[in-house]
């Protein structure tokens, strides 16, 4: 039944329809507005229920070159999971340690996870990005970027 | 004011040192960016973004127009170069364009490209400063239901025009604007699916969803195809020099598609992909010998490359006009003049004319600009095409990441960029467009605004949207551009399923 993944992904987006149009009938009432606050969600969680059961129902085949897109090997992913597992630190790390040391480290190594090698240009690069960026923001833009624990 | 004498204003700001400078640094910044493979005009204009906080909207607008159309000049020089668009506004540039670099004359393609994209930028501006001003004073008298109306018709346009199955296009147009319905109701202070959390009370700011699923999403992609091949440094680009021969070989395509583009940029939901595709079609169909195309014709690269700018400078149209943008790259204009406190609209002519006519004026400049960076000095700038492909995916990381924490110094908007990285490349796989997302996210609280004054006008009876005739024609042809394409492919695909 889930054979296509059309049937799949419009499977998917009716139970976040549903639960959306869920949390919309769950909005408060106010008596005197014309148009309440739930008017609109639910107006919208209707249509994408709708929307879903047409894309589960469509007998539209996946042509090759949307095919190709979604046969992404296995490997593949990985490395997107792990770049994003680096971004994910990165962020967790940012205040704390600041600005211009977890910048550096980012960029050299998310380079050279990525299949960078020339290291010397690399480790020029990580250097000097954060520093030339961390000038523009601060002292040129207003914008205060993290110290951290760097005493500037 | 009329027309000569806010173009005359519009020049003082264009022509000031402050705003020659900022055109300048646009159209630069556009070109590299949209040189980069896998990185849009979308993209280009959330990183620059940040830039503009605490400037003059005047200086700061006239260079994010200038990365706009900068980008879409600067794509044509990978989709000749390596076969592998910069840009999806230039994909049907490599179709001659490629062909042409592999005979060695990369050089002549280069000049070509420049060559038609300057005409069709130029033409399309001077219609632009026509049409702009008489749209503008048209659409003041519009009321709500008109605007709600307009920017419906905006949304379905750009479903049923986009890429693919156009279900899927009308999801990713609903999801943009469910996402927008998260946070306090600005007209009843209702929460509305913020789950208590403080963070969620204002929203998503738009660059969290612009950068997201455009920018970071890209680089998923780019770390997918990180192996494919960037520029070698041995690549000769040949003379830059055209004959006459070429010149008049190129002058009928590039005067009629700069029309043809600058209609298609104004019309909502279609945009420079879509005109250059059809431009491309259009002088295949007339020339007299259509089996040079797709072999390195001249006329196959001038084509496309004047309409895909003349219909960049027409998508301004609607946006400075009327305040609606019709296209993802236009809506994530309007949230570069929002950051600003600008307003564009039918207002913006009158209230703001630095700013509606500096636009337009730096637009003259900028495509200059554009010709000098794209002629001699194009051997130069193709260089950047040669950044091994890991160092830009963590940069371009970077400034998206910045860019967020920059509008809110709150780390949890870069968690939730992460999420709409995510979602934005799950839709790429799955093949769900994602302009119609960006576009329904940015008109959306337009729209629910309108919608609500139009009840509270006529005293919630739906009525009002169909007792004048503005917006009932609007709503009209909003809904045969959904049907008509929709009836045909379900005809065709029935045709096809029987057959079997």
């Amino acid at each position: 039944m889930l054979a296509s993944i059309n049937r799949k992904l419009g499977l998917l987006l009716f139970i976040v329809a549903a639960v959306y149009l869920y949390l919309s009938f769950q909005l408060p009432n106010y008596e005197y507005a014309p148009i309440d606050a739930d008017v609109i969600p639910k107006g919208l969680g209707i249509l994408l229920l709708v929307l879903s059961v047409f894309l589960f129902f469509s007998r539209v085949a996946e042509t090759d070159a949307e095919k190709a897109k979604r046969n992404i090997p296995k490997k593949e992913l990985g490395v997107i999971a792990a770049v994003f597992a680096m971004i994910f630190v990165y962020i967790l790390l940012f205040e704390t340690i600041g600005f211009i040391i977890t910048t550096a480290l980012f960029i050299f190594f998310c380079s050279w996870f990525l299949g960078y090698r020339a290291w010397k240009t690399n480790i020029l690069v990580s250097l000097l990005f954060p520093i030339v960026m961390y000038a523009i923001f601060v002292f040129a833009l207003g914008i205060v970027l993290p110290r951290g624990i760097l005493p500037f | 004011m009329d027309a000569f004498q806010g173009l005359m204003t519009g020049f003082q700001v264009a022509l000031s040192l402050e705003g020659i400078m900022f055109v300048l640094i646009g159209v630069v910044v556009g070109t590299l960016i949209g040189m980069m493979p896998g990185l849009g005009p979308i993209s280009a204009i959330a990183i620059m973004i940040p830039i503009t906080y605490g400037m003059d909207p005047a200086p700061a607008l006239v260079m994010m127009a200038g990365v706009y159309y900068g980008a879409v000049f600067g794509g044509s020089t990978s989709s000749i170069l390596l076969n592998a668009p910069g840009i999806s506004g230039t994909v049907a540039t490599a179709f001659d364009g490629y062909p042409m670099a592999q005979q060695g004359k990369a050089g002549k393609a280069l000049a070509i490209a420049a060559i038609s994209s300057f005409v069709g930028g130029t033409v399309s501006v001077v219609m632009l400063m026509l049409l702009a001003p008489a749209l503008s004073s048209v659409a003041i008298s519009f009321g709500p239901p008109a605007y709600f109306a307009l920017m419906f018709m905006g949304l379905t346009a750009i479903s049923s025009l986009s890429e693919g199955s156009t279900i899927k296009a009308m999801i990713a147009a609903v999801a943009g604007f469910m996402v927008v319905t998260i946070g306090i109701d600005p007209q009843t202070g209702t929460q509305r699916f913020t789950f208590g959390n403080v963070n969620l009370f204002d929203g998503f700011d738009f660059l969290i969803i612009a950068l997201g699923l455009f920018a970071v999403a890209e680089v998923c992609m780019l770390i997918l195809n990180r192996k494919n091949r960037s520029l070698s440094d041995d690549q000769k680009l040949g003379s830059l020099k055209l004959s006459k021969a070429d010149l008049k070989e190129m002058s009928g395509p590039v005067s009629r598609q700069s029309f043809v583009g600058f209609l298609l940029g104004v019309l909502p939901g279609a945009g420079a992909t879509i005109a250059s595709f059809i431009s491309y079609i259009f002088e295949k169909r007339i020339a007299k010998n259509p089996e040079e195309f797709g072999k390195g014709s001249v006329k196959g690269l001038a084509a496309p490359e004047s309409s895909n700018n003349a219909a960049t400078s027409g998508a301004f149209v609607p946006l400075l006009s009327l305040g609606i943008p019709g296209s993802g790259t236009t809506a994530v204009m309007l949230g570069a003049f929002l950051v600003l406190g600008v307003q564009p609209g039918p207002l913006l002519m009158t209230d703001r004319p630095e700013i509606f006519w500096g636009i337009i004026a730096s637009m003259y400049l900028g495509n200059v600009f554009l010709l000098i960076l794209n002629l001699p000095l194009i051997p130069y700038l193709a260089k950047i095409l040669s950044i091994p492909r890991p160092l830009l995916i963590s940069l371009v990381i970077m400034f998206s990441l910045i860019g967020v924490y920059s509008i809110s110094f709150n780390v949890f908007d870069l968690y939730m960029l992460l999420v709409f990285g995510a979602l934005g490349f799950a839709m790429r796989i799955f093949s769900f467009p994602a302009p119609p997302f960006i576009l329904a996210f940015i008109l959306g609280g337009m729209m629910e605004q309108a919608f609500r004054q139009s009840m509270t006008i006529s005293n919630g009876s739906l009525s009002i949207f169909v007792d004048s005739p503005l917006p009932l024609s609007l709503l009209l042809v909003a809904l045969v551009s959904l049907l008509v394409p929709a009836f045909l492919k379900w005809r065709s695909n029935r045709l096809a399923y029987k057959q079997r």
